[in-house]
């Protein structure tokens, strides 16, 4: 009892979640990123229009098939390396970059995601909606998106639970997420050092933040299931 | 299909291969527009550029990690210690103000190169890859590599012959390194000074080498590493020279001079020593 009221505890527990806002932070907005951009691409990968369905689908090949922290270091040092711009100095520019490289990554993802739940819906509907006049605008907002949106809940949740935990690859450019704070204690910080135990600790904050996501996810699930 | 794929392929490689080469010739590539010149003159007109670089945009970007004493954090979040009190001070010379930048340490020679930051002041221990990928200062201050065992048994461990067949884990590409693959010892990388401890604590490894400095830290009373202890210095062990710390620029940059005018200045008039005695390093600091 006494450990947890202790002036240690406290102090790693301010660095904790200092670093857990900047995690928060990565996490939503890449999804307020992601969950459009996702849409546009999957749009590109279904176009009739050959080169442009080809192009996205490379986009969407070399993102998925290449490990996410190459994207980040990539992202963050080649262009300076190439004299081709700088990104701003301090961890806002850092904060930055790594939110550029998840919404891409994720936005790849995402996009195959909502092309499997459009794909998802018959043809006959569209068909229906064609017979009664509407426009392809009309058959896409009142007769697939609502069907898509209840079909891609459950591979959607996976892929978020997923973005909480990827958060931690941002330390790999010194951006000072939950991990990083945790990982400092074994080296020093705020005249603390050798303790372990904050690293393990981290743990309790993904598990919470990932139980919150995921009985809102179940609550949105269970919303969208007025077909049955 | 056929063709598209291998069309892709051949350009991916392209432009891997195109990171790579640049990424090994830093300073001096052959795209980058700011290099202007023929190799000699090349270098110098950037030298030139780099301390006006500095100048021009009003902060020097001083690259560190979390180690105390050199660079750390008081209460109030400012950063202290010997090397961000000097760094300090070499910013105010410049007329320039100061900023500290976490970086991730296995990168700090892309940091420079990518001018996320102006230099590496970190307690640098002075090494041929340092020295290939940096313009490095001269030497501030001394350390040494020592090894970290069991407290229990630290008896058995007390001269380079009681190490044969000991498996070490270091910090990767860490002085370290050198020292224990110089012994011969079976060297298990990872990839922080901390997390050799960890290897030691958790039995997966039979020893640690690290700095003396982090060693002085980290391990002990207090600690979650109460259970270790160093035994012995390789340095010493070996009979080698000392290790000397060093402050990292970009290549042929002329902030290198003008820090090592500015290291002259602070020794001649004790600022060094003032300093050094501040954070407890006046052992280890080189004044001559």
């Amino acid at each position: 009892m006494e450990f947890f009221t202790s002036d240690t505890f406290r102090t790693v527990l301010t660095a904790l979640n200092t670093g857990f806002l900047k995690t928060l932070q990565l996490f939503f907005i890449t999804l307020l990123g992601a969950l459009p951009l996702g849409l546009i691409i999957s749009f590109g990968s279904m176009s009739r229009f050959t080169p442009l369905r080809w192009l996205t689908r490379t986009v969407v090949w070399v993102i998925r098939g290449t490990p996410l922290v190459l994207q980040i270091i990539a992202l963050f040092y080649v262009p300076g390396m190439q004299k081709w711009f700088n990104w701003p100095s301090g961890e806002s520019g850092r904060m930055l970059a790594v939110c550029v490289a998840f919404v891409i990554n994720y936005a790849c993802y995402f996009s195959e995601i909502y092309r499997g739940g459009i794909q998802g819906v018959p043809k006959g509907q569209q068909e229906a909606g064609l017979v009664l006049g509407m426009t392809k605008l009309q058959i896409f907002r009142h007769i697939t998106l609502l069907q898509m949106i209840k079909r891609i809940v459950p591979p959607m949740s996976n892929e978020i639970i997923t973005l909480v935990k990827d958060t931690s690859l941002a330390r790999v450019i010194a951006l000072q997420e939950v991990i990083w704070m945790g990982e400092s204690f074994m080296k020093g910080n705020s005249g603390i050092a050798g303790l372990t135990w904050p690293l393990f600790f981290t743990a309790v904050y993904y598990l919470v933040f990932s139980g919150i996501v995921t009985m809102l996810l179940g609550k949105l699930e269970r919303k969208l299931s007025f077909f049955q | 299909m056929k063709k598209f794929l291998s069309l892709a392929l051949a350009l991916t490689m392209c432009a891997s291969l195109a990171a790579c080469s640049n990424g090994a010739s830093s300073s001096g590539n052959t795209s980058g527009s700011e290099s202007t010149s023929g190799s000699g003159a090349g270098s110098s007109s950037q030298a030139e550029s780099d301390m006006q670089y500095v100048k021009d945009k009003g902060t020097l970007v001083v690259g560190i990690t979390n180690f105390e004493p050199m660079d750390y954090q008081d209460a109030d979040g400012n950063w202290i210690g010997f090397d961000a009190d000097m760094a300090k001070a070499f910013a105010e010379s410049l007329g320039v103000k100061v900023e500290f930048q976490e970086i991730n340490w296995d990168y700090k020679v892309m940091e420079l190169n990518a001018k996320n930051i102006d230099c590496v002041w970190n307690g640098m221990t002075i090494n041929d890859e340092v020295k290939a990928a940096m313009s490095v200062s001269d030497p501030y201050c001394l350390n040494a590599q020592v090894l970290v065992v069991p407290a229990d048994k630290a008896d058995q461990f007390q001269s380079v012959e009681d190490l044969e067949g000991l498996t070490v884990a270091v910090e990767s590409g860490s002085a370290g390194e050198d020292a224990a693959e110089a012994l011969g010892l079976t060297t298990v990388p990872v990839q922080k000074q901390s997390d050799t401890l960890m290897e030691v604590s958790a039995g997966t490894s039979d020893a640690a080498v690290i700095d003396l400095l982090m060693a002085g830290a980290m391990i002990g009373e207090g600690t979650s590493y109460a259970d270790l202890t160093y035994t012995l210095n390789l340095n010493e062990a070996q009979g080698l020279e000392s290790e000397e710390y060093g402050v990292g620029f970009r290549q042929g940059s002329d902030l290198t001079e003008a820090y090592n005018e500015f290291w002259a200045s602070a020794v001649a008039d004790g600022s060094a020593l003032e300093t050094a005695n501040t954070y407890g390093v006046q052992e280890s600091v080189i004044l001559e």
